[in-house]
């Protein structure tokens, strides 16, 4: 860089010396000291000012030399602005979050105080405190459990602790995420008895490529309805889960498999999955396909299943969404083409202190005759699977507490009706005590938003006029974590 | 000119000159005052809506967080921002944020809240 001697600068500038002395006194200004400036200015602004400045004395010295700069102004002005921005990079280190912005570089422009961000909670009562969550860093525990007490009027009443279940995740960087969940069924597994279950219903890998298009692959839930994916106690009411959501849609249906997962924006999103499919010699006439899944036991990979869901959520509280999933399922079969196909929409709408939720699910099996018979030639029994199954409820509940309450108790009321004989293959005839529907009232009592404790009362019916459906009550308690 | 019309233009010129100050100092403090952008994100397992915000640079954006269900958290990792959302029913949470640096800066659910805890997530984008 040339010198910039005083002297030549002196004799260079005198005929505009009254301009020169304007832009020192704009500099000037620019740069008075910080208690002569409005308090909430910050720094950030101050040195903007002088930059601004100094451009503008750019401007005039241009304009005093008709023009033009030498090389010796221009290198002296370059100076200057380099040292600019080494007192605003010394700035951010006085006034900002210097930790983050030292180690995040793509966030400098935070330093400036008025450009940083700032959280403010400004309404939460009883607002747990900042997480140490999932993304915070640490490996999070999670998870849920529900025990049940069951009474039908026939069988003794049961109490029976249903789900205890542990869900963990890691975060392998900023693209590679983990999460899993094993589950305790019935708090007992014993070897060859028939007790509980121990389920790794999901352990899988997500590879974060794009909010549009990301990539998920292992164990995973079938994105089908609305349970199965949302299936914690303090996510539904009732103690048991819909009857739709067991013998319709088998929830907690989980599968090995991998496939694609988006927010399109707007409220839209998708799923779709290439999964290992159901087994069809399993399926039963009371049932339906719930037996059939192959819970990632050593799966059948042969014959591969895709299932698609399409979610849209155009306002807060309402959600709607729509799932196909299609299979072939005859693979233990020579020569069979049992494919399934399982067709299901559903809604849900919060306002307020009320909610309405609804779902409708509807099954296909291609070759159901065939199915019959190749699980009577081989286990000695007819199935009587059916070719087609429906499943449909209704459900209202509304807060009975006033709002901003600490606790919550909510009533709600559920119609539902399924049957797993609903179309039936030529030369089979329906079961029709498997045309059933369900009233269930029930009451969910929140003393915090992660614990409840339900009971409900389940009025059930069937087309049989030779078996009875047995009413039932139960009462249970759940938590989430 | 009389006197009576010397006073009548003081009086004038005077009134003039303070609705001058008057209207010139709020003028003043609007150019002064940031630019705000208010939004409200509802949080869901497992999805944010609108899970897409977009804001000028430099503008203050106001973001008014609730849950129609469990507790989330939302974190914005380049930020350093992480807040509880609280449940449904038990309040709100407001952040702010302004950034004067055009770029995506994403945000997501750091409160574990189920199976689809790891996509919840969503954008601002500063343009």
């Amino acid at each position: 860089m040339k010198d910039f001697p005083p002297a030549a600068a002196a004799a260079r500038f005198g005929p505009h010396l009254p301009m020169l002395l304007l832009a020192i006194v704009l500099i000037g200004i620019g740069t008075v000291p910080a208690n002569a400036n409005p308090p909430e200015e910050s720094l950030g602004d101050r040195l903007d000012r002088v930059e601004s400045n100094l451009e503008r004395l750019i401007g005039l010295l241009a304009d005093a030399l008709g023009g033009t700069l030498g090389e010796d102004v221009k290198g002296e002005l370059q100076s200057l602005a380099a040292e600019l921005k080494t007192i605003r990079r010394q700035a951010s280190r006085v006034e900002g979050p210097a930790p983050e912005a030292e180690a995040v570089p793509e966030v400098e422009a935070f330093p400036e105080e008025e450009a940083m961000v700032v959280a403010e909670v400004v309404a939460a009562p009883d607002a747990p405190g900042v997480s140490a969550g999932l993304f915070g860093g640490s490996m999070p525990m999670s998870g849920y459990m529900e025990m049940h007490v069951n009474h039908d009027g026939l069988n003794p009443t049961t109490l029976d602790f249903h789900r205890f279940v542990l869900n963990l995740g890691h975060m392998f960087g900023d693209r590679v995420r983990f999460w899993s969940e094993l589950e305790l069924e019935h708090g007992l597994v014993e070897g060859g008895a028939p007790t509980g279950e121990l389920e790794l219903e999901q352990a899988y890998l997500d590879f974060l490529i794009d909010p549009r298009f990301n990539f998920r692959a292992g164990i995973l839930l079938t994105p089908v309805g609305i349970i199965n994916e949302r299936h914690e106690p303090t996510a539904f009411h009732g103690v048991e889960r819909p009857f739709v959501d067991e013998v319709i849609l088998p929830t907690t249906w989980f599968a090995g498999g991998g496939g694609f997962v988006g927010d399109l924006g707007g409220g839209l999103s998708y799923k779709t999955y290439v999964m290992s499919s159901m087994d069809g010699s399993l399926f039963s006439a009371e049932e339906g396909f719930r037996d059939g899944r192959q819970k990632s036991f050593l799966e059948n990979a042969r014959n591969l299943a895709w299932v698609g869901r399409v979610e849209y959520g155009p306002l807060p509280g309402l959600n709607l969404g729509t799932s196909f999933w299609t299979g072939e399922t005859g693979f233990q079969f020579r020569d069979l083409d049992a494919r399934l196909r399982v067709f299901e929409f559903d809604g849900r709408y919060r306002f307020d202190r009320f909610e309405a939720r609804g779902q409708f699910a509807l099954t296909h099996l291609d070759q159901a005759a065939e199915v019959n018979a190749s699980i009577r030639r081989t286990a000695g029994i007819n199935p009587n699977i059916a070719r087609g199954m429906r499943g449909f409820y209704l459900e209202g509940s509304s807060s009975l507490v006033p709002s901003g309450s600490s606790h919550d108790v909510v009533g709600f009321y559920r119609y539902e009706n399924f049957d797993t004989q609903y179309r039936m293959p030529e030369g089979f005839f329906p079961l029709s005590q498997f045309d059933r529907s369900a009233h269930i009232l029930g009451l969910s009592y929140f003393p915090h938003p992660d614990v409840v404790l339900k009971l409900d009362y389940n009025v059930m019916k069937n087309a049989s006029r030779v078996v009875r459906a047995r009413n039932r009550w139960n009462l249970g308690i759940g938590w989430w974590f | 000119m009389n006197d009576r019309m010397i006073q009548w233009s003081l009086a004038l010129l005077l009134i003039g000159l303070g609705a001058a100050l008057v209207t010139a100092v709020p003028e003043e403090k609007k150019k002064g005052e940031p630019k705000v952008q208010k939004v409200r994100i509802s949080a869901e397992r497992f999805h944010f809506i609108p899970s897409r915000i977009r804001v000028k640079r430099g503008t203050l954006l106001e973001i008014e967080l609730s849950s129609q269900d469990t507790f989330h958290g939302f974190r914005i990792p380049r930020a350093d921002v992480d807040v509880t959302i609280p449940a449904r029913g038990q309040g709100k949470v407001k952040i702010r944020f302004r950034s004067r640096k055009a770029g995506s800066y994403p945000f997501e659910c750091s409160r574990p809240c189920g199976a689809g805890h790891t996509m919840m997530r969503g954008t601002i984008v500063v343009e």
